[in-house]
């Protein structure tokens, strides 16, 4: 489903990604942790090309992202086909990032009406449904700074899945949030993982890792260092930096 | 005719105030529609400037804002030069110079409308690109992993959400642009300013002619002020 083939990525002179490989099929949960600044979410950001790419490729679906092979050689793809591409591919931030201007409900409909033309009412009664989902229909119609950290992060989860995307990425989606507030939102994710979406979470939960993933990655500066089942990264890791983070986070 | 000898220091080093100064209301009132008149050309002048002024506003922030290399240049060597000489020499050269080099000649009032607006859109055009890029990254960011565009994300998300950050700064700029018009008096153009000035002028009455005339200009930028002042608490509220 998510295919990345030898991707590296530098800021200035600092090799943020080098060389990542990475295959995740459908329906698969991909957990990546390691220490700050090891490109996590850099990672994640290529993957629906917020950041563009110095080398490698990446494709989803077996189609090329932000690219375009012409005779051969890869050319950047024109916007509206990255755009188009974006809609497959739902995020959630550390931050929220809900638009604070709209309420909940024009939060979850402002993209599926604008982008993919479905109708007001349509785009509503789907929002409905997810508000249901992820437990805050009574929330429709507050302004996100009326919200919780844990239910405007749900609410965003919400907004991404109302463009029905095929993957589901998240960086760090709880740890802006206070102690008591993570569970609720991992809960939504730990059922959105049941119901088969392919999700890639950047994470430091190792129960949310534990439970639900079907693999752990580890990177240290901008190389995956290993992976394998959260069984094994945890009780067993081979690689020593992997052993070193884990003793400091756990 | 009375002498005005306000704030002249006495050899005992005591200011003396005004002697034998009367304030003429007579003269004042005599002036009024004079002077209001000069104001209400003010107000066009300002109403003017702030529409066109705005306009080239918004297309210069617009250039400054995209991402493209050409538009940014220009839009950056825009508010360099409108920014960067004074107005009243801004004024001249529109006024004076431009007829001689070009041999174009223009009347007072489209000179002093388009350098107010010129010089007042480099100033707006700053304004409003704060204010697009005081808003978080991540609110584009967000926008674009939904699929929509950049347009669109602007459009729908980004500028929204600079309207309230907007009213203090456009404001302020407003009533920089109201008392700047008091420039083009050099150009011939007959306001407030040069109203006050020319009768103070004839009748050696300077100190009501002006003092009348700031009074003016003062209850013009307070309407500004609580204008903007109302605006914000509206918005703040629906917020
Ligand atoms: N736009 C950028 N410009 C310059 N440097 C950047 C940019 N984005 C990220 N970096 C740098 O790239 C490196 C990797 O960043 P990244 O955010 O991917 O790390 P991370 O693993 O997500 O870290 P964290 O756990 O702190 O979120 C960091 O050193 C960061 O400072
Ligand atoms: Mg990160």
């Amino acid at each position: 489903m998510i295919k990345v083939e030898s991707i590296s990525k530098s800021f200035g002179s600092l090799k943020v990604l080098d060389n990542i490989n990475l295959n995740i099929s459908p329906g698969e949960v991909v957990v990546v942790i390691g220490p700050s600044g090891s490109g996590k979410s850099t990672l994640l950001r290529c993957i629906n090309y917020l950041e563009k790419i110095d080398d490698g490729k990446i494709y989803i679906d077996g189609k090329l992202v932000g690219k375009k092979e012409i005779n051969g050689r890869l050319v950047e793809a024109p916007a509206k086909e990255v755009y188009k591409m974006r809609e497959n591919i739902g995020m959630v931030f550390q931050r929220f990032n809900l638009f604070p201007h709209m309420t909940v409900l024009q939060n979850i409909t402002e993209a599926p009406v604008l982008v993919k033309k479905v109708s007001k009412q349509e785009a509503f009664k789907q929002a409905l449904q997810l508000l249901e989902k992820v437990g805050l229909d009574e929330k429709a119609n507050a302004y996100p700074a009326h919200l919780s950290g844990g239910q405007q992060q749900r609410v965003a989860i919400a907004r991404a899945l109302a463009m029905e995307p095929k993957i589901m990425l998240f960086d760090e989606p709880t740890s802006a949030l206070d102690p008591e507030l993570v569970g609720e939102v991992l809960a939504v994710m730990k059922d959105l993982a049941k119901e088969g979406m392919t999700m890639v979470v950047v994470t430091h939960e190792m129960s949310f890792a534990k439970e639900v993933a079907d693999r752990v990655i580890f990177m240290d500066e901008g190389k995956i260092v290993e992976e394998g089942p959260p069984s094994q990264i945890f009780t067993n890791p081979s690689h020593p930096r992997t052993r070193e983070f884990l003793v400091k986070i756990l | 005719m009375q002498i005005i000898e306000l704030g002249k220091v006495s050899n005992s080093g005591v200011m003396k105030v005004a002697t034998g100064f009367v304030w003429d209301w007579a003269f004042v009132l005599k002036m009024l529609p004079l002077l209001l008149k000069g104001a209400v050309m003010t107000v066009t002048l300002t109403a003017c400037a702030i529409t066109f002024g705005t306009g080239i506003g918004l297309i210069i922030a617009f250039m400054k804002i995209i991402k493209n290399p050409v538009l940014n240049f220009i839009g950056g060597i825009y508010t360099w030069v409108f920014r960067g000489i004074p107005l009243l020499v801004q004024l001249f050269i529109i006024y004076y110079a431009l007829p001689m080099v070009l041999g174009i000649t223009l009347d007072a009032f489209p000179a002093a409308v388009i350098g107010i607006s010129l010089c007042g859109g480099a100033y707006i055009a700053e304004i409003i690109r704060a204010g697009v890029q005081s808003v978080d990254k991540g609110q584009m960011e967000a926008s674009m992993s939904l699929g929509m565009g950049y347009f669109q994300a602007m459009r729908r998300v980004i500028v929204p959400q600079t309207y309230r950050r907007l009213i203090p700064p456009m404001g302020n700029e407003f009533i920089t642009l109201l008392k700047d018009t008091a420039l083009v008096s050099t150009i011939t153009m007959t306001e407030l300013t040069r109203t006050a000035q020319i009768y103070s002028a004839s009748h050696f009455k300077p100190f009501e002619m002006f003092l009348t005339a700031g009074v003016i200009y003062l209850i013009l930028t307070t309407f500004f002020t609580v204008v903007f002042g109302k605006l914000e608490t509206k918005l703040a509220q629906s917020e």
